[in-house]
């Protein structure tokens, strides 16, 4: 797709005019999986590793290794028309990842999926970053999965880049804090003392036992808050930043309405 | 370009075609129009007695060139005008072209894999041609003519395939794209008839010259020409009758034949080729 203004280059090259030369080794797969019906999840991978020229020999084992990856062997050779919704986006992003590539974009990538097959192709694409050492884009909205998964961030509303960067940053820079949710019982015991560590701005008591803590970003004060915890006499539970942090930052930065 | 991948949009574009059971469906009618004539022709006596027996050596010629003005071109139309467009409203195209491949290779395999099949239904309906002819006439005659008559058969159907193949991939839209590309081959035919009625009441050579450069004009006349003297004359009434049903009694030359059908075919080509080349492929659109 031709863009209306801008560009976009991968390792340099634009997409456009060097098509091919631009998208070797990048694996995309699209939010709505239009997948040819009367293939078999093997048909389709053999279409795509000719696409890919992926050399004779090596096709099978990597239609196998895919499907294994993405779980569906069993289903090899059957009709994508008879595949479940979350069994087609499985076979999406299986074609994507087929021939190993270091650049994924992934759109959309766990809708339809079930909270098992969510929770694999986290795994999944945490593997592969770690693994390959390459990049994946992801396009979400669902912002506790780009959090759980994202090093950095960008958003984007109305076609306006909101902010973009490494998603503590971003937080930082939006929110000006970051949140940590204590779990500690009883919870009385360590307020005054946390409320000594440096970094900590505010306390704000949510039940008997949790407590939410604005913190500044850039240190991480997880250890001293436990320390605390655990000095006052106090159990700790649990210790985590908040989840919807950056459900947070995007709304405050809609509010904003500014660039970050 | 590489052949290769070429070859695999080819192979993927006769596996989808076959898939989408137009081809199965087409091949049926094929079957049909290549045996029922015979057979009946063979079980109706009245009818029979109107053939001389010195032309059932040639009877074949009814098979091989009554489907070839209305039947094959329409088979054309069927293959091609949904080559591009079915991609865009399922939205496959967008997941093939996402790979390191180019417009022109994905372009030219599903071209010329629609066009391996309209070249497979024009070889399948001269072999069923021959054979329900031969099972119920006997031994058939000049048939070394064939392979002239199949290459001609073929390059013919390529004007409209072409054409077809064109409107789909302007349009985007299946249905609209077999009706305008329909549309545009029966009123070529019904216009050529219209001018042969003119020209035979008036005697005047302008229609039969206007008659000459519409686009169904060729395609009716290049096989037809090409077996004329092969044959002997007995079998040219029923050739003349033949011509007749493809639209309109038609007077060319093999060579002006191949031009015509090479320019019309070259202009809807490039202007599908350079349509596709320069606009965006879009998400699925129905």
């Amino acid at each position: 797709m031709r863009p209306t203004s801008g560009s976009v280059r991968i390792r340099g090259l634009d997409p456009v005019s060097e098509h091919r030369s631009a998208l070797v080794n990048v694996g995309y797969s699209p939010e709505l999986p239009n997948i040819q019906t009367f293939l078999t999840p093997k048909e389709l991978l053999a279409l795509t590793a000719e696409e890919l020229i992926i050399p004779k020999s090596e096709v099978s084992r990597e239609i196998k290794a895919t499907l294994e990856i993405v779980g569906l062997t069993e289903y090899t050779n059957v009709r994508v028309s008879k595949l479940s919704k979350g069994m087609v986006q499985r076979l999406s992003i299986a074609q994507a990842l087929i021939g190993s590539p270091d650049l994924l974009v992934m759109d959309e990538p766990m809708i339809g999926l079930d909270p098992a097959g969510a929770a694999h192709f986290r795994d999944v694409f945490r593997r592969i970053a770690k693994e390959r050492g390459g990049t994946i884009f992801l396009s979400s909205h669902i912002m506790s999965e780009v959090e759980s998964l994202c090093t950095s961030v960008c958003m984007i509303h109305r076609g306006r880049m909101l902010f973009n960067g490494s998603i503590e940053e971003t937080i930082g820079n939006v929110l000006g804090s970051t949140f940590l949710i204590v779990e500690a019982d009883p919870v009385e015991n360590c307020l005054n003392s946390i409320r000594t560590i440096p970094g900590v701005e505010e306390i704000r008591k949510e039940n008997d036992r949790t407590l939410e803590l604005k913190v500044k970003p850039g240190k991480d004060v997880r250890p001293d808050i436990a320390e605390a915890v655990i000095r006052s006499g106090a159990k700790l539970f649990s210790l985590n930043y908040s989840e919807d942090l950056l459900e947070r930052t995007y709304l405050e930065a809609l509010k904003k309405g500014t660039n970050f | 370009m590489r052949p290769r991948v070429i070859f695999t949009f080819f192979r993927y574009e006769v596996k989808r075609s076959i898939a989408r059971r137009k081809i199965i469906v087409l091949a049926f009618f094929t079957l049909l129009i290549g045996t029922v004539p015979y057979i009946g022709l063979a079980n109706l006596h009245h009818a029979l007695s109107l053939i001389p027996t010195s032309d059932y050596p040639y009877l074949w010629v009814a098979g091989v060139f009554l489907p070839q003005g209305l039947f094959i071109q329409f088979t054309a139309i069927l293959i091609a005008a949904g080559a591009m467009s079915e991609e865009y409203e399922q939205g496959t195209a967008e997941l093939l072209l996402s790979k390191p491949v180019t417009k022109a290779e994905y372009f030219l395999g599903k071209f010329f894999g629609g066009y391996s099949l309209i070249a497979f239904i024009i070889l399948l309906n001269m072999v069923l041609g021959v054979v329900s002819a031969t099972i119920t006439f006997g031994q058939q005659a000049s048939l070394s003519v064939l392979p002239g008559v199949f290459l001609a058969q073929a390059y013919a159907a390529l004007l409209f395939f072409t054409v077809a193949f064109m409107i789909g991939e302007l349009i985007r839209r299946s249905s609209l794209s077999y009706i305008f590309s329909a549309a545009l081959f029966f009123t070529s035919t019904i216009f050529g008839l219209y001018l042969t009625v003119i020209y035979t009441l008036t005697g005047d050579v302008f229609y039969k010259h206007i008659q000459l450069y519409i686009p169904s004009s060729p395609i009716a006349s290049l096989p037809l020409l090409y077996v004329n003297g092969s044959l002997p004359s007995g079998v040219a009434s029923l050739l003349s009758s033949i011509e007749g049903l493809a639209g309109g009694s038609v007077e060319s030359s093999i060579p002006f034949s191949i031009l015509l059908i090479s320019i019309y075919f070259a202009a809807a080509f490039i202007v599908a080729f350079v349509f596709f080349e320069l606009s965006d492929v879009s998400r699925k659109v129905s």
